[in-house]
Order: C-alpha cells, then sequence, then structure tokens
C-alpha cells in the first residue's frame, strides 16, 4: 500500500518534516549507541587485518595491505572449514525452520496444557551453550552416554558407534544439539508472525471450503513469510558463526572446524592478529553477503522497508 | 563492590565519545609498531629481602587451591608484602588470553604471572617478562633440571618453575601388568576388550603431549638442540604406526578420539578398562570409587629399546615487565621455591613439587603414595618444543597425529605435513 | 489492550473491538490425535537432553562413571553446593540485573527505531537496516580485545554497566527487525483514525501500535533477555572480579579438584537452577506471546 495514499488533508509538507525529525529522534538512541560501541572495535579490527604483527619480537608490525585476505583465501583450510560451516548452517536452519514453523502452529493452538508446552519447548534456548554442549558431549559418550547406552539397550545401529569421533557422525550431533537448542528461537519468532495473521482470512478460507492443508499452504505459509524470514536470518547469520558446539564437542575434528573456529585460532591461540582479523573479517562478509541475499530475494517486509527510499 | 561506575567516574562515562576515540587511539598504539626499545629488566635474587607493598598473582582457575594458598602463607611468612591471587580466566586457554590482553595493554594489574611451562618462550620473546636468570641460577640447586628446562628461552631463564606435572600410568593390578614398555602395556591392553588402554586422544594439546610422551621415549624429536626440524625422522613414522595399530588391534579403544583428560577418566572409572594414561591428580578420585585398592601406578613405560621418557607439565611463575614492585615478585618466587614450602605443595594441594627431596619426605608419601614413581616420570621428562610460535607447533603435531588415528590420512603424508607446517611455523614474521 | 485485537476494521468504533474477545471465547479446541502425536514428540526432543542434565545434577563423585540413565542414588549434593557457593549467588544477582535492565531499555530503544522504520518517512532506510545488521553480525571474538583496552581506560572495565552497555548493543538488532517487521505488519487504518481524532504520529504509536505490538514485544523480550543471559564472551572478556561476573563466567570457574577435572555435576546443577528464573518470565509472558486475536481460528 502506498504511504502517500493515507496522507490525511493536513498541511502534507510540515506534517512530513515532522515526520521525518521524529523518525531520526526515535532511531538516534540506537543508532548512537551502536556506533559508539560497536564502530571503534571493528574499526580497529579492520586496521589490524591490514596489518602483519610480528609473533616473535615484540612491538615489530607491518602495513601489508590486503595480504592477509589473499593468504587466507588461498589455504585450503579457509575453504575447508568455509564448506564445513555452510553444510552445518544448511542442515541446522532449513531444520529449525521447519521444525520451528510447526512448533509455532501448535503453540498458537488453544489447548488444554498450552502453558506447559510452551515453557517446556523454551527449555532448551534457555541453558547456556557452552552447558548444552557438555550436555550432548556426554550423552553421546561412549558406553556412558544416554543415547549410546539406549540405543545398545535397544540393540540399535549407533550403539556402539564413537559419534564424536567420526566423520559425518560428528557433524550430525553438532546440527543435532544445534537444532535442540535453537528452534525455540525461530519458533518464537514464527508465533510472533502468526498473531497478526487477521483471523477473517482463516474464516474466508473456510467459507471457500478450503481444507486445513490448503489453507496452510495457500494463507498461513505466505502470510507468514516475513517472520520465516526473519527467523532465516538471524538462525543463518548465528549458524555461519557457529563457534562454542564444535570447540567443545570435537575442537574442530573429522570435518566441523568452521570459519570462526579458525578465526579463533589464529587470533587467540596463534596470535597472529593480522591474519586472524581478515579471517573474521571474511566472516563478517560471508554473513553480510547471505543477509542481504535473504532480504532481497526470499522476501519478507523488511525488504519492503529497505525500499521506501523517501 | 564496583557494580555500578562510581559517580568520579561518571563523568568519564558521560564522555564516552571522547574517551572511546581516545582509548582506540591507545589500543592502536598498543598493538601496533611501538617505539619503545624493549630493554629487559633482570630480577635480582637479593632484591626479595628489604621488598615491601603489595603484589598481585594472576593466573588461572584455582581448583587446588595452591594459588591462594601460597599467596596467604607468603604475606604471613614475609611479613612486609602482601600477596594475593586474581584468577582471569576459567581455562587455560583464557587465562593466556587474559594474560596476553595485560601484557599487550602495559597493564601494571599483576606483578607476576602463572604461566603454563609451553608460554614461557612466547612470552619471553615478546619482551613482557623480567629475565630471572640470577635468581634461577640462585635457587638452582634445590630445583629439579628438567623442570628448569622449562623456563628457559634463548639461553636465558625467564621464569621460576612452581609446582610440575607428569603423566602417568594407571592400571588394573587384577587384570593386567604393571607396564614396563609402552609395547608391553598395549600387547597386555589387547589381550582383551578389559584391558584395553586409555588416553587423551581428541584433537587438542593433550594430544601432543600424549605423543611426545612416546615419540620422546623412542628417541624420536619435535626440533634439536639447534631449534631445527627433526620431526620427520624414522622414530614418528614407528611411533604413529605404533598408535594406530594399537587402536586397530583393540588395545584402546577408538572412544578415545573424543577423550581429552575427563573423559578418559571417567570411562577408565567405569572399570571396563586395564590402562590410563593421566596425570597425578586422577590417583584421588579413583580413590573414591570401586575401583580403590584394586589400582597401581607406574611411571611412563620404556620405549622397547629406547627409555623412559615424558613431557613436563605444570606452572611456572614469571614477572611481569610491567610490575611496579618487582622485589616484591622475587620475595614470592624465593618463598614459593623453597624446599619447606614445596612439600607443601604436595602435602596441602597434592600438586607435584619442583624439588627433589619432598619427594621423600615421610608426610608427603604418607599423602602422595605414588612420590617415587611421579619423581622418576619427572626427571626423565623433556620440556615441549621451546618456541615463541608452540602453540602452532602443537597444532601441526595435534591435527596430523589424529588424522593418522582416525583414519583419514595416512603416516607418511602425516609426517610430511607436519615437518612442512611447523618449519613454515617457525618461519613466520 | 486486549480488547483492540481486529485486525482489518474498516473504522476503530467499539463495536467492532468488542467483538474479539467473543471469537477467542470458542475456548479450547479439541487436538487432532496426530498433533498430540506431535506434541509428545517435541515435548519428548525438548526434554531428554534436559533430563539428562538434570540426571547428571544429580549424581556425585563416583556415580558419574557409571552411566546410570537414572541416578541410582540420588544426591542433592551439587544443588546445595551451588546454594552455598557466595560467588554464584552473587553472579546470579548480577545476571538478573544485566538481563532486566538490558531487556527493558533494548525494548523502549528498538520500539521506537523500529516504528521509525516501519512507519515513518525517513531517508536511507536500507543503509540504516544494513549496518544495524552488521553490528550483530561482525564476530565477538575480533572485537574482544579491542573493547578490553577501551572499556580499561574510561573504568567501564569490571562493571555491571560495562556489560550492560555492549550487551545492549549487540541485542539491539535482533529486536529492531523482529519489531519492525511486526509493526509492518498491523494494519495502518488504526493510526489513521487516531490521526482523525488529532493525535501526532508518536501519540498514536504510544497508543495505538504499541498494544497492538504486546505479542511482538513480549516475543522480543523474551529473546533479548535470554540471548542476553546467556552471552557469555563478552561478558568473560569484560570482567575479572567475582563481583561483577554473571552466571555463565561464574559456572565456567566452578572448579574440580585439579586443573584437569570439570565438575559436571555442580556445573549442571547450576544450570538447571537458572533455567528458573527463565521458566517463571516465560510464565508470564506466555499468554502474552499469544495474542487472543487468532487463537482457535487455526483449530486443529
Amino acid at each position: 500500500m502506498s504511504i502517500k495514499s493515507l496522507s490525511p488533508g493536513r498541511g502534507v509538507s510540515t506534517r512530513d518534516r515532522a515526520e521525518r525529525r521524529l523518525a531520526v529522534r526515535m532511531t538516534a538512541p540506537s543508532l548512537i549507541l551502536m556506533a559508539l560501541v560497536a564502530a571503534v572495535p571493528i574499526g580497529y579490527a579492520v586496521w589490524l587485518s591490514l596489518n602483519q604483527y610480528s609473533v616473535r619480537t615484540a612491538g615489530l608490525s607491518r602495513f601489508v595491505g590486503l595480504e592477509n585476505y589473499t593468504t587466507a583465501l588461498a589455504s585450503p583450510d579457509w575453504w575447508a572449514a568455509f564448506g564445513q560451516t555452510f553444510l552445518f548452517a544448511g542442515l541446522s536452519v532449513s531444520l529449525e525452520l521447519v521444525l520451528g514453523t510447526a512448533m509455532a502452529l501448535l503453540l498458537n493452538l488453544a489447548f488444554k496444557g498450552r502453558a506447559l508446552l510452551r515453557t517446556v519447548v523454551l527449555l532448551p534456548y534457555a541453558i547456556i551453550t557452552v552447558v548444552s554442549a557438555i550436555t550432548w558431549q556426554t550423552m553421546f559418550q561412549p558406553n556412558l552416554g544416554l543415547v549410546t547406552n539406549v540405543l545398545s539397550a535397544l540393540g540399535l545401529p549407533g550403539g556402539d558407534v564413537v559419534w564424536l569421533g567420526e566423520h559425518g557422525y560428528a557433524m550430525a550431533v553438532i546440527v543435532l544439539a544445534d537444532v535442540w537448542k535453537t528452534t525455540p528461537f525461530a519458533a518464537l519468532i514464527i508465533l510472533a508472525g502468526l498473531q497478526v495473521i487477521p483471523a477473517e482470512t482463516y474464516e474466508a478460507a473456510e467459507l471457500d471450503g478450503a481444507g486445513k492443508w490448503q489453507t496452510f499452504l495457500h494463507i498461513t505459509l505466505p502470510l507468514l513469510r516475513p517472520a520465516i524470514v526473519l527467523a532465516a536470518i538471524f538462525r543463518t547469520m548465528d549458524a555461519l558463526r557457529v563457534f562454542d558446539l564444535p570447540f567443545v564437542l570435537t575442537r574442530g575434528a573429522n570435518g566441523t572446524e568452521s570459519m570462526s573456529m579458525l578465526a579463533y585460532t589464529q587470533l587467540r591461540e596463534n596470535r597472529l592478529v593480522g591474519e586472524g582479523s581478515a579471517l573474521s573479517i571474511l566472516t563478517f562478509l560471508t554473513v553480510m553477503v547471505v543477509s542481504v541475499i535473504y532480504i532481497r530475494f526470499a522476501g519478507g517486509n523488511i525488504r519492503d522497508v529497505a525500499k521506501e527510499e523517501q | 563492590m564496583k557494580v555500578f561506575i562510581s559517580a568520579g567516574r561518571r563523568r568519564l562515562a558521560l564522555n564516552a565519545a571522547a574517551a572511546v576515540m581516545a582509548g582506540s587511539m591507545l589500543a592502536a598504539c598498543g598493538g601496533g609498531a611501538s617505539s619503545q626499545n624493549n630493554g629487559v629488566a633482570a630480577a635480582d635474587p637479593a632484591a626479595g629481602k628489604d621488598a615491601t607493598g603489595s603484589i598481585n598473582i594472576c593466573g588461572g582457575k584455582d581448583a587446588s587451591g595452591i594459588y591462594k594458598g601460597t599467596a596467604e602463607a607468603f604475606t604471613k611468612a614475609h611479613g612486609k608484602v602482601m600477596a594475593k591471587y586474581t584468577e582471569i580466566g576459567a581455562t587455560t586457554d583464557e587465562a593466556r588470553t587474559q594474560a596476553v590482553q595485560r601484557l599487550e595493554g602495559k597493564s601494571d594489574e599483576c606483578d607476576i604471572f602463572l604461566t603454563d611451562v609451553i608460554w614461557t618462550s612466547e612470552f619471553a620473546s615478546q619482551g613482557w617478562l623480567v629475565d630471572q636468570s640470577k635468581l634461577v641460577e640462585a635457587n638452582k640447586d634445590h630445583l629439579i633440571p628438567s623442570t628448569v628446562e622449562t623456563t628457559k628461552y634463548e639461553d636465558k631463564y625467564w621464569a621460576s618453575p612452581f609446582f610440575t606435572n607428569a603423566g602417568l600410568i594407571y592400571y588394573q593390578k587384577d587384570k593386567v601388568a604393571k607396564p614396563e614398555t609402552w609395547q608391553q602395556l598395549y600387547a597386555e591392553a589387547a589381550k582383551a576388550p578389559g584391558n584395553s588402554f586409555v588416553y587423551q586422544g581428541k584433537q587438542y594439546e593433550g594430544l601432543t603431549v600424549n605423543f611426545l610422551e612416546m615419540l620422546y621415549s623412542a628417541g624420536g624429536e619435535v626440533l634439536d638442540s639447534n631449534g631445527e626440524v627433526k620431526i620427520d625422522s624414522p622414530q614418528t613414522r614407528e611411533v604413529l604406526d605404533f598408535m594406530v595399530k594399537g587402536l586397530k588391534d583393540g588395545s584402546a579403544d577408538r572412544a578415545v578420539l573424543t577423550y581429552n583428560e575427563d573423559p578418559a577418566r571417567l570411562a577408565y572409572e567405569s572399570g571396563n578398562d586395564g590402562y590410563q594414561r593421566n596425570w597425578p591428580h586422577v590417583y584421588r578420585l579413583l580413590n573414591e570409587t570401586k575401583l580403590k585398592g584394586t589400582f597401581g601406578v607406574a611411571p611412563l613405560p620404556t620405549w622397547e629399546g629406547g627409555k623412559a621418557s615424558g613431557v613436563l607439565g605444570g606452572w611456572n611463575l614469571a614477572i611481569s615487565a610491567h610490575s611496579k614492585n618487582q622485589a616484591g615478585a622475587v620475595a614470592f618466587i624465593d618463598f614459593a621455591t623453597t624446599p619447606e614450602w614445596q612439600k607443601h605443595v604436595a602435602m596441602d594441594f597434592s600438586q607435584a613439587p619442583v624439588n627433589e627431596a619432598a619427594y621423600s619426605d615421610a608426610a608427603v608419601v604418607a599423602k602422595m603414595p605414588f612420590a617415587k614413581e611421579l619423581l622418576a616420570s619427572v626427571k626423565g621428562a623433556k620440556p615441549r618444543p621451546i618456541s615463541p610460535v608452540y602453540p602452532q607447533i602443537s597444532q601441526a603435531i595435534y591435527k596430523n597425529v589424529y588424522a593418522v588415528l582416525s583414519g583419514t590420512a595416512s603416516t607418511e603424508d602425516a609426517v610430511k605435513s607436519m615437518a612442512e607446517e611447523i618449519t613454515a611455523a617457525k618461519k613466520s614474521f | 489492550m486486549s480488547t483492540l485485537t481486529t485486525q482489518r476494521p474498516t473504522t476503530a468504533d467499539p463495536a467492532t473491538r468488542r467483538r474479539a474477545p467473543k471469537r477467542r471465547l470458542r475456548g479450547e479446541a479439541k487436538l487432532h490425535p496426530l498433533a498430540w502425536v506431535f506434541v509428545v514428540a517435541v515435548m519428548g526432543f525438548s526434554l531428554i537432553p534436559f533430563y539428562w542434565l538434570v540426571n547428571t545434577s544429580l549424581k556425585k563423585g563416583a556415580s558419574l562413571s557409571k552411566g546410570e540413565l537414572f541416578p541410582g542414588e540420588p544426591s542433592f549434593g551439587n544443588y546445595l553446593a551451588v546454594f552455598q557457593n557466595a560467588e554464584f549467588l552473587v553472579a546470579l544477582r548480577n545476571s538478573v540485573i544485566i538481563a532486566v535492565v538490558t531487556t527493558t531499555v533494548a525494548l523502549v530503544f528498538a520500539s521506537c527505531a523500529a516504528y521509525a522504520l516501519a512507519r515513518l518517512k525517513m531517508r536511507r532506510k536500507a543503509m540504516i537496516l544494513t549496518l544495524i545488521l552488521s553490528v550483530t553480525t561482525f564476530p565477538a571474538i575480533a572485537i574482544a580485545a579491542p573493547m578490553f583496552s577501551i572499556w580499561r581506560e574510561i573504568g567501564l572495565y569490571d562493571t555491571l554497566l560495562g556489560l550492560i552497555i555492549p550487551k545492549l548493543t549487540f541485542a539491539l538488532p535482533l529486536a529492531i527487525y523482529m519489531l519492525t517487521s511486526f509493526f509492518k505488519e498491523i494494519p495502518r487504518e488504526l493510526e489513521e483514525s487516531a490521526y482523525m481524532d488529532g493525535a501526532s504520529p508518536f501519540t498514536a504509536f504510544r497508543k495505538v501500535i504499541l498494544p497492538l505490538a504486546v505479542p511482538g514485544l513480549a516475543t522480543a523480550a523474551i529473546l533479548v533477555f535470554i540471548s542476553v543471559w546467556n552471552e557469555f564472551l563478552l561478558a568473560v572478556t569484560l570482567t575479572t572480579s567475582p563481583e561483577a561476573r554473571p552466571v555463565p563466567v561464574a559456572i565456567a570457574f566452578f572448579s574440580g579438584t585439579s586443573e584437569f577435572d570439570q565438575p559436571l555435576g555442580t556445573i549442571s546443577a547450576a544450570s538447571v537452577i537458572i533455567t528458573v528464573p527463565l521458566v517463571i518470565l516465560v510464565l508470564l509472558c506466555q499468554k502474552r506471546i499469544v495474542s487472543g486475536m487468532t487463537a482457535g481460528a487455526v483449530k486443529g
């Protein structure tokens, strides 16, 4: 809908100006805070990424331009981590969105015990990430873990697998742990999206004799799009920066090293500050590109807002 | 309590914009090429006597209570210097990050840093530490030589050993024989599933330690005394093949590929194994389980045709170059390394002393019945490769060893890339 | 506020408003059996790992290595130990202060910004949106070290305010995006009628939009609260004394008897304990999350 059509008959230009002033005032606190707190450290990290700092001689550094970036982009480690991170993000985010949508629909229903369900479903999200990683680690521990013991007791395959010690299995555990912990996040956002779908829409569909599945597919889902895209953006951003889970569960072994872990190793363990900052910024750029693609092409109303250039 | 910023600082916070900019300039200077010439200060062994004031010792989580305990005992004993301990990191990695941040920022918050033995050369090369050569020379007669070696970088001593650590083998006396050689241990472990050997095989620093313990006893090395890379050797191949064979024939369960210290201990405690490689702290924990009385403790075995060796762990005391009370720091180090206090290190806190006599003290032996075995392990052990780029060297080792153990790389390829990566790390800027 | 629930009124006359509660009163729907299966599956998936955490928290010493699926001799010793740990209680207080203050301020800041973005005329919205997103996308690991130096310079290091400020900054983008998206879906007609009555845009925001956005605000509150509550890296970088540490850092400082042993039992017990404030928060908010304007409409 066009905004102009809604302008009431008052002096348009005066109201226009007042509105713009109000808009600036209302966004200012957030923007100023972000600029003050984030801009300087981010700018500093960018500067670091353009230099090399000696790990052998104190205080020795030299400006190297984009060399840290070209080194990173030429290294097989970066591309391995890149692929592994996208595999992880693709698997976990798609599972989270499907499950999260289903959960949201369920949470939206009025039935006995919904308060309990809403609380239970959110529990995993409330557990500290590192603790949830440790919990999953012990669940899959050979001989002592819940999963391995139950699988063995039931005679199912997988009981004698060293899950975190095998390619594929290790990734599966990490994906599962992430889905467990963050599906509630997606579900909540999508649930909020459900709240703004007018009830009349459903009634109209009902009158038209549409089945439940059809109603969901042709009415609910398209109207939920903004919420789903929003959940997708924020989940993908987090998933592409995954660190705690692989760090605790495998330390990056068995094809689970992520981009953030690589940056951590260079920045913290090896104190290769230039290279590490470049890796961080490459991770950042990757995530930004993916987010912008989402906003542009997956639709949702954030795109509509972004298009309102006036 | 500094919950919210104090009134005096509120004005500062209000001027945050300006201050943030100023701070960033400072940070930029701190990280960038510094004009300061790092004329390294040297610690004077005699300074301790006249020391006054207070000192702050910074390090990791004080699990055994030794750090706070030593600080308190020192304060009481010295009378003029007050020592306190600050936990700056919950894990070893975090403690190092926090120490580095303070040292890079030239902070005088900490006078002494508890440094893991593998950090010494890195911190020394950056000019962050006070040269302790004279102090170490003065105390050397009552320190175990192998522990002193961990503080050496470019012919100077940069720290004093506080307490040490070495691997031990725990074994089930009812099921398996006392290990004499690695070969015998593995053969015995392969005989029955309940005999198997658990060690730390996860992809992390602990795997470097476990691998080097065998490599050193087989006569291999990572760097020679001139710092040349010597990892590409028949011994490296032999040890790797031996470890791989052990995983295949059941000497060691594949689960070790996911174990660091704690999961290895828990697995062993469940009673399904015959041998465990772990640190001395496990002794007390095992005695709280049903295995009490059934297990023995042995020093690390020898390599068939080789010798017994091992890798030293433990923590050193390094004086920050930015300390404003170096005399107080010297006094503390003098106290912490005395033969008398070293007994308490074992008796009160169950850590391995750096003084040899402490191991035969009756009170210590009562508390640590395996003191003799521990001393043997400590004396036979060597430091991990000494280099300012040690973290990169260790990564090259544990990543490639892990690749071989998990079956994703051949021994030959792994040895080659280990050598390449270590050489590259040594050449780094 | 819950009377303002109709979505597409042509006028905001009281009659329309009153229609909504009736619809909600249709009451609790009967769930399809298949939906019940799904409810059970979801509960199971959410609860099993949580059960394992509780199971671990009830084990002490040697029983941790028995691999029992039920604690053989359940012990509350770990819980007792956590409550006797003075540092943990201080951390709990710190976390509550930090999370409550941050969430409140974040909601105020974000709803204002979101209203401007979703509703008002403004230049360069695309650029602002991108900048906001980039703040939260930047890897925290790369800014932790510079932030550490700056915070020490300006006296914010090791204070609660020093934690609230960055946590607020990095929580804002999610809240702004969520609320922008939510406000955008609220029909304009309601504000327009407020304008007709002579309200200013800000009054329309306060009196019309905010009440309608309660489900969105409640959701944003829960998400911000939990993310602030759980954040670890900045918290560990910017604090050094037990007096300023929040819960996740305090738990990391729990120690066993040596540097190598991880006190699984007490860590688990503390983690179970700290879910309680969050459970209370969710129980308080859960009715607000679902506004009632659509409840019962999607019956099974």
